[in-house]
């Protein structure tokens, strides 16, 4: 206790807080940038890291890391486009809303899930460290796959009116995983020849594709061009309608906090399987995608609670959670840091500090989302065919800046015309992101899962964490049919 | 709390800023507006505004095509820190071109050929990814400037693991094969290879790779059980061998921070498998240019504060004799890789 006083105490230096704040504007900045992300934010400061203090360092990444979080939803909310792909979930319900005319409603309850998933993120981090890192461990290629199975079942709940559309989209994103290096023989699959589609065609190319680049097709092609309502927009929810909201923060809090400590699993999938869990839990699961207040709340929240997660495999075993948890690893490597089982007991100031940074990054947060909030419901009044040209340019620079790699835009580019030729024919997008997201976990895991346990695949079974979650999905599948059958049934018999 | 680097403190130049900072961000920016507007790929070939002007005129570009924060890219800043010291103070940035498997770095090392400001951090991965044809480049591509450092593999155990010693591992592996797992960087990979050099000399028993995205997953295998061992650096379970969570069976050399563990050679085995990484330049350059960036590395490498770097990080100095002699060595390894790939039937010979 004394310690975290003093990681407080540490925490509140002028310079400190001035890092603190900056990190978060930085970090909202990068989140919001469709194309760039807590990842690319982080890396982009790296080298500026170098040349502060221990300290001061790690607080300028951890409030980067969860300024980014939020940043995320604010593109998701007011234009439709995930800044990040943990926002992907957001638009579902915050674009809704926004489209009404209450984008100030939206980001308001997406930036306090945020703040108060980050600090609940941050109480789990100093409350569990070591038991929550041992029970990670217990993740391994049976969990992944059920994990990822269970994830890929969601589409179900995501697929609209036409379930065989839903399903081919989603089969379309198992199929542009594929392109690359397979991760298990080091072969390169439907890559054509082309050395550069070795990597694969990517997340960021993809959600900028389809949510930015299709999207602009569709407003310049006559859709979409119609403003949101105005005279609201700027308003910001009541505190009786927050305090209306803590079930779903909780929810997606603990949700956001399992998966995130998970190594490799990731907030976009924490955050989408929050949205999923708030609709399941729902007495009107019709209202999630139609700009449901929870519906926002619950990704919002997993996906900020997923930031003091990840720390836990990274402090606790040294290894990075999350791609964003390796930048930082290699941002406190260079600081002489060396994260690990014995960090805690060694370095019990520097951890206590960053404890302490928890709670200033997710005030800071919450300080530059608020001014930010005026800002960004003006440009919901901008009209869409002015606007996502914009976008799109914007998205286009972001893409290539990740890696110095143009070959990136170019697949943003295709990925828009297979988006907006989706879009005209009434194809759902969100699946073939779930399918590019999930692909790779649920194949590699489930070779090597068959590789270990020589072929048999009595394996997943054996796993009880693997089976239980197999079963979910299972259900989570066929919970839309018998839904159906059994109001079918209900009509029929009255 | 950080006595141990105490003077690795690479604000003191402000050039790492310039190159990764959110300035050169908008610039890039900028010029991949230009470069798509005119239909191009990125910047064209070099300048040739440098013909006869004396070296260097300009500012330093080390190019890594690896992960930010992963021991290749920690070399290239370490480099970067005190290069400007070595050449005439002017600044030397560090980018990053991911992608390919390192294929976009080697196409724009091509295309600045003739230009010596650009260097490259070139690493066993990069051989090896030649030998299986994943990318299309040959050491032909480019110049070879210098081998740097080595960083033995080795295989580690979670603590509690029966085996104690290679020849355990392997005889269990012989007693129960397909039973035997070992987790590791890649398939096809620098990492592989060196575990199949290994294997080969246990008599091939069926151990079955586990292979990982990252070097961090495959440690998290073997910690969570999921596998029996972990092929990887000293590095990468650094933490936890001096927590006691792991332990090594053998290490391919001695690394000092390990103090009696056993080498491969120790306990009977010829191949003693290496991840190793130097700096290459653009193809084309002068006998004289290539003279001269060596000798300017050369003295860097003794800086104190790059000493300092490696003696943290425990990789061991490799320099060999001349440029010359390490070209011909990566091309005797591309060659050696590829025989073994195509000895494990992972490409068609």
């Amino acid at each position: 206790m004394k310690e975290l006083f003093a990681g407080f105490a540490t925490t509140f230096e002028p310079l400190n807080l001035l890092v603190v704040l900056a990190g978060s504007a930085l970090g909202v900045f990068a989140g919001a940038m469709p194309g760039l992300s807590s990842t690319v934010g982080l890396a982009l400061v790296l080298p500026i890291t170098f040349g502060l203090d221990p300290i001061p360092a790690l607080l300028m990444m951890i409030s980067l890391y969860m300024g980014a979080q939020y940043g995320g939803s604010i593109t998701a909310i007011a234009i439709g486009v995930p800044g990040s792909s943990p926002a992907l979930a957001t638009t579902f319900d915050g674009y809704p809303m926004s489209r009404r005319g209450e984008a100030g409603r939206a980001l308001g309850i997406s930036l306090f899930a945020s703040v108060a998933g980050g600090a609940i993120g941050g109480l789990l981090l100093m409350a569990a460290l070591g038991p929550l890192s041992r029970a990670a461990l217990a993740f391994g290629p049976a969990e992944f796959f059920g994990l990822g199975v269970f994830g890929l079942s969601i589409v179900a709940n995501l697929v609209g009116k036409d379930p065989i559309k839903g399903v081919v989209s989603a089969v379309l994103g198992l199929l542009f995983f594929v392109v690359g290096l397979d991760v298990l023989t080091g072969s390169p699959r439907l890559t054509f020849g082309v050395p550069r589609l070795m990597d694969g065609l990517g997340l960021v190319p993809l959600l900028i594709g389809f949510f930015a680049i299709a999207e602009a097709f569709e407003a310049v092609a006559g859709k979409n061009v119609e403003r949101a309502p105005g005279g609201i927009e700027g308003k910001l929810p009541r505190p009786g309608e927050l305090l209306r909201l803590w079930p779903a923060v909780l929810r997606g809090s603990a949700i956001g906090s399992v998966i995130g400590a998970i190594p490799g699993a990731g907030a976009t999938i924490a955050s989408i399987v929050a949205w999923n869990e708030e609709r399941r839990v729902s007495k009107t699961p019709e209202a999630f995608g139609t700009g449901d207040a929870r519906g926002i709340a619950a990704p919002e929240a997993a996906n900020n609670a997923c930031v003091g997660a990840s720390m836990i495999p990274l402090l606790a075993l040294g290894i990075p959670g999350s791609a964003s948890a390796a930048v930082l690893l290699g941002g406190l490597m260079v600081q002489g840091i060396n994260p690990g089982p014995l960090l805690l007991s060694e370095q019990s100031t520097l951890v206590h500090a960053m404890y302490a940074g928890f709670f200033v990054a997710v005030i800071a947060m919450l300080i530059v989302g608020l001014l930010g909030i005026p800002l960004w419901t003006r440009v919901v009044r901008l009209r869409r065919s002015i606007l996502m040209p914009l976008v799109v340019g914007i998205s286009l620079v972001g893409t290539y800046a990740i890696r110095g790699n143009p070959f990136d835009a170019w697949v943003a580019l295709f990925f828009g015309i297979v988006g907006f030729a989706m879009l005209r024919r009434g194809y759902p997008l969100v699946p073939t992101v779930l399918g590019l997201i999930l692909g790779p976990m649920i194949e590699t895991n489930y070779r090597r899962a068959l590789t270990l346990s020589s072929g048999s695949h009595t394996t997943f079974l054996e796993s009880p964490i693997s089976a239980v979650l197999l079963v979910l999905a299972l259900a989570s599948f066929l919970a839309p049919v018998i839904r159906r059958r059994v109001s079918l049934f209900r009509k029929e018999s009255r | 709390m950080r006595a141990p680097r105490d003077s690795f403190r690479p604000m003191t130049n402000p050039v790492i800023s310039v190159s990764s900072g959110l300035r050169p961000v908008l610039f890039e920016m900028a010029l991949v507006i230009v470069a798509l507007a005119a239909g191009g790929c990125g910047p064209g070939s070099g300048s040739d505004d440098d013909g006869g002007e004396a070296y260097p005129a300009r500012a330093i570009e080390i190019v890594s095509w690896a992960t930010p924060g992963g021991p290749s890219d920690l070399l290239a800043r370490a480099l970067a820190e005190v290069a400007p010291r070595y050449f005439d103070d002017h600044r030397v940035t560090v980018s990053t071109r991911q992608g390919g498997a390192g294929a976009s770095a080697m196409q724009y090392l091509k295309g600045r050929a003739g230009d010596p400001h650009v260097l490259a951090v070139f690493t066993a991965s990069g051989t090896v990814n030649m030998a299986s044809g994943r990318i299309p480049f040959s050491p032909e591509d480019f110049t070879p400037i210098l081998r740097i450092q080595l960083d033995p593999f080795l295989i580690a155990v979670k603590e509690d693991s029966p085996f104690r010693t290679l020849g355990d591992f392997f005889g269990a592996a012989r007693a129960r094969p397909g039973e035997v797992s070992i987790s590791g960087f890649g398939a096809a990979s620098a990492h592989f290879l060196g575990f199949a050099r290994l294997r080969a000399e246990a008599g091939d028993p069926d151990v079955r790779w586990i292979a990982y995205e990252g070097s961090g997953d495959a440690v998290i295998a073997a910690l969570g059980g999921h596998t029996d061992a972990v092929h990887t650096n000293y590095n990468i379970v650094r933490e936890h061998l001096r927590a006691g969570s792991m332990r090594v069976l053998g290490v391919a050399l001695p690394v000092a921070a390990l103090g009696n563990t056993p080498t491969y050679a120790q306990q009977g085995f010829d191949a003693a498998p290496v991840h190793w990484r130097g700096v290459v330049a653009p193809p084309g350059l002068s006998e004289p240019l290539q003279a001269d960036i060596r000798s300017r590395l050369e003295r860097l490498l003794q800086d104190p504060e790059f000493k300092a770097y490696m003696e943290e990080a425990a990789m061991e100095y490799a320099v060999m004799g001349s440029s010359r002699e390490f070209g011909a060595w990566l091309s005797a390894e591309v060659e050696a890789s590829r025989a073994l790939l195509a000895r494990l039937d992972l490409i068609d010979d």
